[in-house]
C-alpha cells in the first residue's frame, strides 16, 4: 500500500507536519519575526547575521512614491512585501541605461508606485492584512554558481529542527518560474547531501532531471560554495527565532557570502522530493539525540557541534537506507 | 492522531450520541420522516400602525372541524388585549384592542393537521327542504349577492335546469356553467354580475356568481375564506363555496385547480361568509402575512417534541420558537455537516479550493436551486465580474476601492438576477440577504491574482476543485431527512465537532501528499527508517 511504503521511509505529510512539527514546537508568539521580513532582517542585524542592504521601506500609501527618489544611484534592486507569501508580489529590478528592466521588460515610475501601492494595500500578505513595501539590495549570485543561475537569484533552503541543520536544498529559478525560487512555480529543486554538500537529485515540475532545463547544464554532483557556512548562517538565524522547525533561505552573495533571506515557519514538504529523502527519520535522530521537546528549549550547543550533529542525523540515516 | 484529542473527540461524539439515544429511545422521537403526514405550522403575522387612538384589529382564526385539527395555539398581543369571539355564524374571531401606538406587530401561530374532506352526494331525492335556520342565512340577498337580478334569472333560464328533485344535478349544473365558461383572471372582478356579464373576474368574484346562481335556484350557498398550504411557498388566501344538499355543506371551488364535492387537504378554513381574513378599525395602516412550515413528523409525535417528559428537553425543543426562527435554525443546523465534509476535503484529501468556506457559503446560498442552475449562476457572475477586473486593471486603482467596484458590479449582477427571477418565479431565491455577494468580490479577485501570477490554468484548475467541492455540499443543504436530524437533534453537532477533532488530530497522510509523494515510494535510492 503506497501510504505504508511511504511511512516505510519517513516521507513527512502535511497534516504530520503541522501536527508534530510547526504546531508542537513552533510558538504562536515567535511567528511574526519570521512572517515579517522586516523584523527577520532587524533580528538578523543585531545578531551579526548577513542579511541584504534594507534601501527604503513604505508602510503607507504616501510613502510609496518616495521609494523610487530613495534608490537613486542603486543598480539594481528588489521590491517585495514585508509579509509575502510563497514569493507572490516581488519585483526585481536591474538598471539599464537609466531605465528600471524586469528582466527584458520596462518597468515605469508609474508601475513600480502602483507595485508598491497594492502591497501597501495588503494584495500579497498572508491574511490580506495591511503590508509594508521594502526595497532591498538584489544580491549577486556566487560566481560558483552563476552558470546554474538563468534568471534571477538561487538559493539555499536549510530546514532546522531544534537547532539542528537536518536537509538542505538548492532552489534555481528557471524561465519559467519568472525569476522565483518557489518549487511550486517551476524552480528546479535540487537535493544536497549535508555532510559533502554536493548536489544529490534534483526536480523540476514533480519530475527528476538530470540537467538544467533553461541551459542543458548537468546539475548533480556540483560542490556549493561556502557550504559550512551556509549551515551555520541557517542555524544561528534560526536559533535566535525562537522557533524550532524553520526553513532558512540563504542566498550565497559574490561578496556578503552566505546571506539570510527570509526565514519560514512552515517550510514546504517538497525538499523531500529534491533529496529523494523522507524528513521522518531525521527529525526522530534529532529528538533522540536531543531527548523530548521542552516548551521553550533554546539550544544551547555551540553552532560547530550543531552542524556537525546534522550532518551525522543525515549520514546515520542514509546508512540505514543502504 | 495524539491521545488527549482522541479522549476529547471521542467525548464529543460520545456526549452527542448519549442525547441522542436518549432522545430516540427512552422519549421514542422518530429517526425519519415520514413523507406527507405532519401537520402544518401556521402563523399569521400582523403590523398594525395607529395614532395612539384605541381601536381594535380583528382576524379570522381556524376551528378545528372536518379536515382539519388545529391545536398548539400561540397568540401574542404586544401590549394590547386579546380576546377571542366566538360567533353565532360558527366563525372565530381573534380581537386585538386597545390604544394603538406608532407600531405593534401581534402574532397568532397553531399547528394543523390537514386531511381531505370528501362529502359524498346524498341518494336520490326527494330531499327535505332545507332547516329554516339554514335558509334564513344562506337564501337571502346581500349586496354582494343580488339574487334577485334579472341577468341572474336569465342565466338560469338558459342552463336548463334539473328539477329539485335532482338537487346534485341542479347543483353541479351551476357549478359547471361557472367553472367551465368564466375565465379566471387577476386581477379581476368580484362584482358577481360584471363577472357573469364578462365572462371572467377574480376567484372571489366567480365563487359569488355561483353563490348567487345557486341561491337564486333555491340552494343555500355560502362562501368560505381560507388558506391554501404550499410546501415551499407562504400560504395563497383562497376563497371557495359551500351548497347545503340534504343535510350537508358540499364543498366547491370553480378556480383553475377547481374541486367539487370534496376539499383537498391542503384548504384550510379560516371562517364563512361576508367576513375579510384581517381588518381594523381606527388604525392608520394595517398589514398581515401568514407563513406556513410542514412539519415531517405525525401529530402525536409532534406533541412529543414539544412537551417531551424531560423538562430540560422540552426547553430546549426548537419546535417551540416562532416560525421564521424555525426555518432558520433548520438552515443553521446544517452548517457543521457542510464544515465537517469542508475538513474532510482539505485534511483527509488536500484539496485547495478559494477560501475556506466560500463553498458552504455558495451552497447555502443557492439551496434553492438546482445543483447545475447555482454552480452556472456563480460562474456568470465571476466569469463578467473578472472581465471588469482586467479592465479595472489599466486604471491602476487602489485596491479597496477597486474591490468597492467589483462587489457593486456583482450587486448589480445579482439584482438583475433577481429581476429575471422574478419574471421566472424563482425570485424566493434572492428573498434572503444570503447571497454571498462579498465572497463572490473576493473570489473574483483571487482568481485573476492567481491566474496573473501562477497561471490562468492553475486557476482555472483550482476554481474546478472549488466547484467540486461545492457540488459535493450543495446536496446536504437540499437534504429534508439531514434538515429533519440536525433541527430534531441538535446534539448531533457535538459529534460533528468530535468528528473535527478527531480531523484535527489526524497526522496520516492526504491523498494530495500520496499522489504528491508517490516517486518516493519505490526508489531504491530513498532512505529507509
Amino acid at each position: 500500500m503506497l501510504p505504508h511504503q511511504l511511512h516505510v521511509r519517513g516521507v513527512l505529510g502535511i497534516n504530520a507536519r503541522n501536527q508534530k512539527y510547526t504546531l508542537r514546537v513552533n510558538e504562536r508568539r515567535f511567528y511574526p519575526l519570521v512572517d515579517d521580513k522586516l523584523a527577520t532582517k532587524r533580528m538578523c542585524q543585531e545578531a551579526g547575521i548577513p542579511v541584504p542592504r534594507l534601501f527604503a521601506v513604505a508602510e503607507v500609501h504616501a510613502q510609496a512614491k518616495r521609494l523610487l527618489p530613495q534608490l537613486a544611484g542603486e543598480s539594481a534592486f528588489v521590491l517585495k512585501p514585508a509579509r509575502g507569501a510563497m514569493g507572490n508580489g516581488i519585483l526585481v529590478i536591474d538598471m539599464r541605461d537609466a531605465k528600471m528592466m524586469r528582466g527584458s521588460r520596462v518597468v515605469s515610475a508609474e508601475d513600480f508606485v502602483y507595485h508598491a501601492a497594492g502591497i501597501i494595500s495588503g494584495l500579497y500578505s498572508l491574511a490580506g492584512h495591511v503590508d509594508a513595501a521594502m526595497v532591498e539590495e538584489k544580491l549577486v549570485t556566487h560566481a560558483a554558481i552563476a552558470p546554474l543561475a538563468v534568471d534571477g537569484v538561487p538559493d539555499v533552503r536549510v530546514i532546522v529542527y531544534r537547532g539542528i541543520p537536518v536537509m538542505g536544498m538548492m532552489r534555481l529559478p528557471t524561465r519559467s518560474s519568472g525569476g522565483r525560487a518557489n518549487l511550486h512555480q517551476g524552480a528546479l529543486g535540487v537535493g544536497i547531501d549535508l555532510e559533502l554538500g554536493l548536489t544529490t537529485h534534483a526536480m523540476f515540475r514533480g519530475a527528476s532531471i538530470q540537467k538544467h532545463p533553461d541551459n542543458q547544464r548537468a546539475l548533480l554532483g556540483f560542490p556549493i560554495p561556502s557550504f559550512d557556512q551556509v549551515l551555520t548562517t541557517a542555524v544561528s538565524a534560526a536559533s535566535h527565532t525562537g522557533l524550532g522547525y524553520v526553513g532558512a533561505d540563504v542566498v550565497i552573495d559574490a561578496i556578503l557570502g552566505p546571506a539570510i533571506l527570509e526565514l519560514n515557519a512552515r517550510p514546504g514538504l517538497a525538499i523531500q522530493l529534491a533529496n529523494r529523502a523522507g524528513l521522518g527519520p531525521r527529525l526522530d535522530a534529532v529528538d533522540e539525540a536531543l531527548g523530548s521537546w521542552r516548551r521553550g528549549e533554546r539550544n544551547e550547543m555551540p553552532t560547530e557541534a550543531r552542524v556537525a550533529l546534522g550532518r551525522e542525523v543525515a549520514r546515520a540515516t542514509r546508512r540505514l537506507a543502504a | 492522531m495524539s491521545r488527549p484529542a482522541l479522549i476529547v473527540g471521542a467525548l464529543l461524539v460520545a456526549f452527542g450520541l448519549a442525547v441522542f439515544g436518549l432522545k430516540v429511545f427512552k422519549y421514542g422521537l422518530p429517526l425519519a420522516v415520514a413523507e406527507g403526514v405532519g401537520p402544518w405550522q401556521v402563523e399569521l403575522r400582523v403590523n398594525v400602525r395607529g395614532s395612539g387612538a384605541p381601536g381594535s384589529l380583528r382576524a379570522l382564526l381556524p376551528a378545528s372541524e372536518a379536515g382539519q385539527a388545529i391545536f398548539d395555539e400561540k397568540p401574542t398581543s404586544d401590549r394590547l388585549d386579546f380576546v377571542v369571539r366566538e360567533q353565532s355564524g360558527g366563525n372565530r374571531t381573534g380581537v386585538w384592542s386597545g390604544p394603538i401606538g406608532p407600531i405593534h406587530e401581534v402574532v397568532y401561530a397553531f399547528r394543523v393537521q390537514m386531511s381531505a374532506v370528501e362529502v359524498p352526494l346524498p341518494a336520490a331525492g326527494p330531499y327535505p327542504k332545507p332547516p329554516a335556520s339554514i335558509g334564513a342565512l344562506y337564501l337571502e340577498r346581500t349586496p354582494a349577492l343580488p339574487v334577485n337580478a334579472p341577468q341572474i334569472a336569465a342565466h338560469l333560464d338558459a342552463l336548463r335546469l334539473p328539477s329539485m328533485q335532482d338537487l346534485p344535478g341542479r347543483i353541479r349544473t351551476i357549478y359547471q356553467s361557472v367553472a367551465n365558461e368564466v375565465a379566471s383572471i387577476d386581477p379581476g372582478s368580484d362584482d358577481a354580475l360584471l363577472v357573469l356579464a364578462n365572462r371572467d373576474g377574480s376567484e372571489a368574484g366567480k365563487e359569488h356568481l355561483l353563490i348567487t346562481l345557486l341561491r337564486a335556484a333555491g340552494v343555500p350557498a355560502r362562501l368560505v375564506h381560507g388558506l391554501e398550504l404550499r410546501t415551499d411557498a407562504t400560504p395563497r388566501e383562497r376563497t371557495w363555496s359551500e351548497a347545503w344538499v340534504a343535510d350537508r355543506w358540499l364543498p366547491m371551488s370553480t378556480s383553475q385547480d377547481g374541486f367539487f364535492a370534496r376539499r383537498p387537504e391542503t384548504f384550510l378554513v379560516l371562517g364563512r361568509g361576508a367576513v375579510v381574513n384581517v381588518e381594523a378599525t381606527s388604525v392608520l395602516s394595517v398589514g398581515h402575512r401568514y407563513r406556513s412550515l410542514r412539519e415531517h413528523l405525525r401529530a402525536d409525535e409532534i406533541a412529543n417534541l414539544l412537551t417531551p417528559d424531560n423538562p430540560v428537553f422540552e426547553r430546549l425543543s426548537f419546535y417551540r420558537l416562532p416560525l421564521p426562527t424555525q426555518a432558520a435554525l433548520r438552515v443553521l443546523l446544517l452548517i457543521p455537516l457542510g464544515a465537517v465534509m469542508i475538513a474532510l476535503f482539505r485534511n483527509v484529501i488536500g484539496v485547495m479550493t478559494y477560501g475556506t468556506f466560500m463553498p458552504i457559503l455558495i451552497s447555502l446560498a443557492l439551496r434553492e436551486f438546482s445543483l447545475w442552475r447555482s454552480l452556472l449562476l456563480v460562474a456568470g457572475v465571476i466569469v463578467f465580474a473578472l472581465s471588469l477586473r482586467r479592465a479595472l486593471d489599466s486604471l491602476r486603482l487602489l485596491m479597496v476601492p477597486r474591490l468597492s467596484i467589483l462587489l457593486c458590479t456583482v450587486v448589480l449582477l445579482v439584482s438583475g438576477f433577481a429581476l429575471v427571477g422574478d419574471e421566472t418565479q424563482t425570485a424566493s431565491l434572492f428573498a434572503g440577504v444570503l447571497f454571498p455577494m462579498v465572497i463572490l468580490t473576493m473570489l473574483t479577485e483571487r482568481i485573476f491574482i492567481t491566474s496573473a501570477e501562477e497561471g490562468v490554468r492553475e486557476a482555472l484548475v483550482r476554481a474546478v476543485i472549488s466547484a467540486g467541492v461545492a457540488a459535493t455540499i450543495h446536496p446536504i443543504f437540499q437534504n429534508a431527512h439531514a434538515e429533519y436530524l440536525m433541527f430534531t437533534f441538535p446534539e448531533l453537532t457535538f459529534c460533528a465537532m468530535g468528528v473535527l477533532v478527531w480531523l484535527g488530530g489526524y497526522t496520516g497522510y492526504r491523498v494530495s501528499d500520496l499522489l504528491r509523494f508517490r516517486s518516493l515510494a519505490h526508489d531504491p535510492r530513498a532512505e529507509a527508517a
